[in-house]
């Protein structure tokens, strides 16, 4: 029965076997960093070969087509920071056991169907993250890692009242048994907001989105690029499974409350990126504005929505950890800022990279031809769809403002100039190309993917 | 004949604490004491769990309980850690001065 965990024990057993031979072998060694990318590429074969749908222990795991998804994308954030972290002597031994669980706390979150495994879930993904952010020896390390600390146990503890007022107004931890009460009671009503504030924290929504630049510019680039994938995979997740499964019949409630953010969010997100010098920060707020996008999908309440919101989540985390590849090779070893001042020029210096780059911002522009186009139709889809005509607009400003933002860079690139060069290793190169190829193979034949997330995000709850 | 303690009455202590804990992080300067107080929601959030536990007879708001026990400690290894590094980086505790980033 419990065969269809079998990608996630593989997960948990690579983190263990990854502690072990980071204990024996000697701090210099890539031993550990080859276990965490065999064990996640075993879970990686492992899941895209499993095709059912169960649950356990009356609803609390829910292993579906969904949850094969979100360890799928999860695994492919953890394979890729543990790619861009290839370096034993600057990352340490500790860093591939501590990516790794990270990635298991994501994979909890997407197949959890009761409010323990959410908690537990959410916990196992930031514990690991808060380290790993401090994890630089700067000043910048120390304060991200404290930033991303406090915020981070501050919205857990928002999230774990909700969950108690849930508890309490239901007397069931089960998603599914939460649809039985209606929401417009206070007591009801009251859990949902908090539980929703909690997840919106993890998801970088504007009102609750100020930790990210600074956390992302401190943090080390291999563990920004996973906290842009693997993080939002997980909350994104678990938001739509919470509000699918649990609250379906209030949906025209929360629809409107998070239609609202998403808009106030890709709006406010494109709108601060402008300005950016720093390269990371400025992929910060991109990260804050592509947040915005997904909660149309989850905001739009219905089966089109849902399963937009799903599908976004692969380009954008595609065209981001492409842009942080970038980041990767041009800081070097130093870790020196990158500004988009150290951009000109690079077209001339570096082309291989500097197509990679271009890919990266095209697909975060949503041109036609590259993956983050055919996620933003989708989900303009679902938003006409649910008669949220606002919101539509909205993305479609957001996506205008957009242009402008990830014109600059481009622009940079192309300007006669001298900026900075770095060396490609092979783990960086690796990811390169593939995240390239994968934008660009989902943005001109999209069939496959598309079909393959599509059905699995069919929430028959939602209509 | 024992009573017990109403579950309303568990629950609004609950509260109390956690309004108390959530105003301590926002208005504090000192991580130390935002962190404590981002506990004490934790704690509250606990309690509401173990008091509506009793109001329907069942043991898994009590098992949360003990999970949100077990994750905190867990957190605060981490998170005393760090705070503790910052400090010696810094020899003083104040938000306001680990801030180098702007924009």
């Amino acid at each position: 029965m419990m065969h269809f965990l079998e990608p996630e024990i593989i997960a948990a057993v690579g983190v263990l076997a990854t502690l072990v031979a980071a204990m024996l072998a000697s701090s210099r060694s890539t031993v550990p960093y080859w276990f965490g990318l065999v064990f996640s590429a075993a879970a990686l074969a492992r899941a895209s070969m499993l095709h059912l749908s169960t649950h356990l222990y009356g609803g609390a795991v829910l292993g579906d087509s969904y949850s094969i998804v979100v360890t799928v994308f999860t695994l492919l954030a953890v394979m890729a920071g543990l790619l861009l972290a290839w370096d034993p002597d600057k990352y340490g031994a500790e860093f591939p056991a501590l990516l790794q669980l990270a990635g298991l706390g994501a994979m909890v979150m997407g197949f959890a169907g009761n409010l323990i495994l959410l908690f537990l879930g959410l916990e196992l993904l930031s514990l690991p993250l808060y380290v790993l952010a401090a994890s630089r020896r700067t000043p910048l390390g120390g304060e991200a890692g404290l930033k991303y600390l406090l915020m981070g146990a501050f919205s857990s503890g928002i999230l774990l009242f909700g969950a108690a007022l849930l508890y309490g107004g239901t007397g069931s931890m089960t998603f599914v048994n939460f649809t039985a009460v209606h929401v417009v009671p206070g007591l009801m009503a009251a859990g949902l907001g908090f539980l929703l504030v909690g997840l919106l924290f993890k998801l970088a929504i504007v009102p609750f989105h100020m930790w990210v630049p600074d956390v992302y510019e401190g943090s080390p680039t291999p563990v920004a690029a996973f906290m842009a994938f693997g993080t939002k995979v997980g909350a994104a997740a678990a938001l739509l499974r919470v509000l699918a499964f649990g609250f379906s019949l209030s949906a025209a409630w929360w629809g409107l409350m998070l239609g609202y953010l998403a808009v106030l969010t890709m709006i406010a997100g494109n709108m601060v990126a402008l300005p950016q010098r720093d390269l990371k920060r400025l992929l910060a707020w991109s990260g804050v504005g592509n947040a915005g996008y997904v909660l149309v999908g989850i905001a739009s309440h219905n089966l089109l929505g849902a399963q937009a919101a799903l599908f976004y989540l692969l380009p954008y985390g595609l065209a981001i950890l492409l842009a942080f590849t970038v980041v990767r090779v041009l800081e070097g070893r130093e870790e020196s800022p990158v500004t988009l001042a150290s951009l000109k020029g690079l077209a001339y210096r570096q082309p291989w990279l500097a197509v990679g780059f271009l890919v990266a911002m095209l697909s975060l522009a949503g041109i036609p031809l590259t993956a983050g186009f055919i996620g933003k139709f989708y989900l303009v889809r679902g938003a006409i769809a649910a008669d949220q005509w606002g919101v539509a607009v909205g993305l479609v400003v957001a996506t205008i403002v957009g242009l402008a933002v990830y014109f600059r860079p481009v622009q940079q690139m192309f300007a006669p100039g001298d900026g900075a060069s770095g060396r490609f290793t092979v783990g960086t190169g690796v990811v390169l190309a593939a995240a390239a190829l994968g934008t660009l193979f989902i943005g001109i034949y999209p069939e496959p993917v598309l079909h393959a997330v599509i059905q699995s995000a069919r929430f028959t709850w939602l209509h | 004949m024992i009573r017990a303690v109403p579950a309303g009455d568990v629950v609004a202590l609950a509260a109390a604490l956690f309004a108390v804990g959530a105003v301590g992080v926002l208005v504090r300067k000192n991580p130390l004491i935002m962190f404590m107080s981002a506990e004490m929601m934790w704690n509250a959030a606990a309690l509401a769990f173990i008091g509506y536990a009793a109001e329907w007879h069942q043991m898994q708001g009590q098992l949360m309980a003990f999970l949100i026990i077990a994750t905190a400690a867990a957190e605060v290894g981490i998170g005393l850690a760090l705070i503790v590094w910052v400090y010696h980086k810094k020899l003083r505790l104040d938000v306001d001065d680990v801030s180098e980033m702007k924009g």
